[in-house]
């Protein structure tokens, strides 16, 4: 039988990161979950879920150590995929209660949404992506238009605002309010939405993130 | 009570569902606690948001679902008991996380919140209630008439047009949807943001379950074996979702 991918789950929250582990066996993971720092060059995938505060996340994986993993994974070019907070955790930094340094491996900051023209500053439920599919490597024309006509669940207050437009890989609006949903650079893959809560295409473009290791 | 929850989740997952509701009506009355391993079993195959309520009373009730695979939790009778505790949950937890069940029963013209399943009956107004949970911050109201819940007489809209007048965040509606034209009416009169179903939908599919193969029955169903369908109403997913895009309602 052919060894499964192992991919390690970051543990920064108090939250749901069950139904992650599970989307990601689903998809034909063998997974871990990383409470601690540890060595991470063995794994195939490491991915950063979250939910919750910015600066309780940063304070949480410093104390931890688990930021010197992350580092390692970024460094050593592995597959790393960013989940929501995950995401927005790579970026420079976030403005949630004052200014919180995050992780800086993509250019750019996350912002309230509550400082624009939004519909809904809080955002549960359902959205569409406009992917950019070359950008993350889908080339199935019957998978760009799966994913293309439907919606993602997001659960969000803060939204990214990109520097690097190339790196941009799908965008999403709320109400007037056009921001980056996701983000790839490297090995670094980031959705702003849950894939792993986004019914059977959100399982879909987990697929292809097996597929594409 | 119809018992194969794990059925009925799965099923749901795969006829393309917005979100799963779970609630042990009777949790709070007996004081009893089983939900995280029930909630651990229903998610395995369930790749939605899943919302889990009955009988969480602390911040440790909360965890333990949450890491059973919940990804929201509901609230009624100890949100009514101790708002302090709620307000420790939306710190803790954050507000998208935390969502209230709101148990109504119409008396003449006024709202009352229930609590205990609808079994006890308290001094607040439905409408007060939802501007101060409201202010306390949590994520989403769960607004169930107990008057509608389980009738089939469709959705009580002038208690959801009032609640979605004064409710700013995300509000469900819950009881006494028969069919699709019910929901079709809730989203044109008033502005909820969803529609709960359970007894349509299960009794669409438990009848399913009953033609594929023996089951032993786990629950109270001999209206259904007896082929007694009169008073039972009848509602699929795909049928409700189909319906409600022809009629240009914007829903995934």
């Amino acid at each position: 039988m052919m060894k499964k991918p192992l991919a390690g789950i970051i543990n920064i929250s108090l939250n749901n990161i069950l139904s992650i582990k599970r989307a990601l066996e689903y998809v034909g993971f063998d997974v871990i979950v990383i409470n601690e720092q540890r060595n991470v060059e063995k794994f195939d995938l490491i991915v950063l879920p979250g939910v919750g505060a910015y600066h309780e996340a940063m304070k949480k994986l410093r104390e931890t150590k688990l930021i010197l993993s992350i580092e390692q994974a970024l460094e050593k070019n592995i597959n790393f995929l960013g989940i929501c907070l995950g995401m927005q955790l790579l970026f420079e930094e976030s403005e949630e209660f004052g200014l919180t340094k995050g992780i800086g491996f993509f250019d750019g900051k996350v912002e309230n949404f509550k400082k624009y023209k939004v519909e809904r500053q809080t955002f549960i439920g359902w959205n569409r992506v406009k992917f950019e599919t070359k950008k993350i490597l889908i080339r199935e024309k019957s998978v760009e238009n799966d994913l293309m006509n439907t919606t993602f669940y997001f659960i969000h207050s803060f939204f990214v605002s990109c520097k690097d437009k190339v790196i941009e890989s799908g965008t999403s609006t709320n109400g007037k309010l056009n921001f980056t949903s996701v983000v790839k650079k490297d090995k670094v893959l980031a959705f702003q939405f849950h894939p792993e809560k986004s019914g059977k295409n959100g399982l879909i473009l987990l697929k292809y993130l097996v597929k594409n290791l | 009570m119809l018992g194969y929850p794990e059925f009925f989740a799965k099923k749901y997952f795969e006829e393309n569902i917005d979100e799963i509701i779970i609630q042990d009506v009777v949790a709070s009355l007996y004081k009893r606690n089983q939900l995280s391993s029930f909630t651990n079993k229903i998610s395995k195959n369930v790749f939605v948001p899943i919302t889990v309520g009955g009988g969480i009373r602390n911040v440790n009730d909360i965890r333990e679902i949450l890491v059973n695979g919940a990804d929201r939790v509901s609230i009624n009778t100890a949100a009514v008991n101790d708002k302090n505790f709620i307000k420790e949950s939306v710190k803790l937890f954050g507000s998208s996380t935390i969502a209230i069940t709101i148990e109504t029963l119409k008396i003449g013209e006024k709202y009352k919140v229930y609590t205990d399943s609808g079994r006890t009956e308290t001094n607040i107004n439905a409408f007060d209630w939802i501007k101060e949970l409201q202010e306390i911050g949590v994520g989403e109201i769960i607004l169930t008439s107990i008057n509608n819940e389980g009738t089939g007489k469709g959705f009580d809209l002038n208690l959801y047009e009032k609640a979605s007048s004064v409710c700013k965040i995300s509000l469900l509606a819950h009881g006494g949807a028969k069919n699709p034209e019910d929901v079709y009416k809730l989203f044109t009169n008033t502005d909820v943001e969803g529609a709960i179903i359970a007894s349509a939908f299960h009794f669409n599919y438990y009848k399913e379950l009953l033609a594929k193969k023996e089951i032993s029955l786990q629950g109270s169903t001999n209206f259904l074996i007896d082929k007694n369908y009169k008073n039972i109403f009848f509602c699929g997913v795909k049928d409700l979702k189909k319906y409600l895009k022809v009629k240009r309602i914007n829903i995934r």
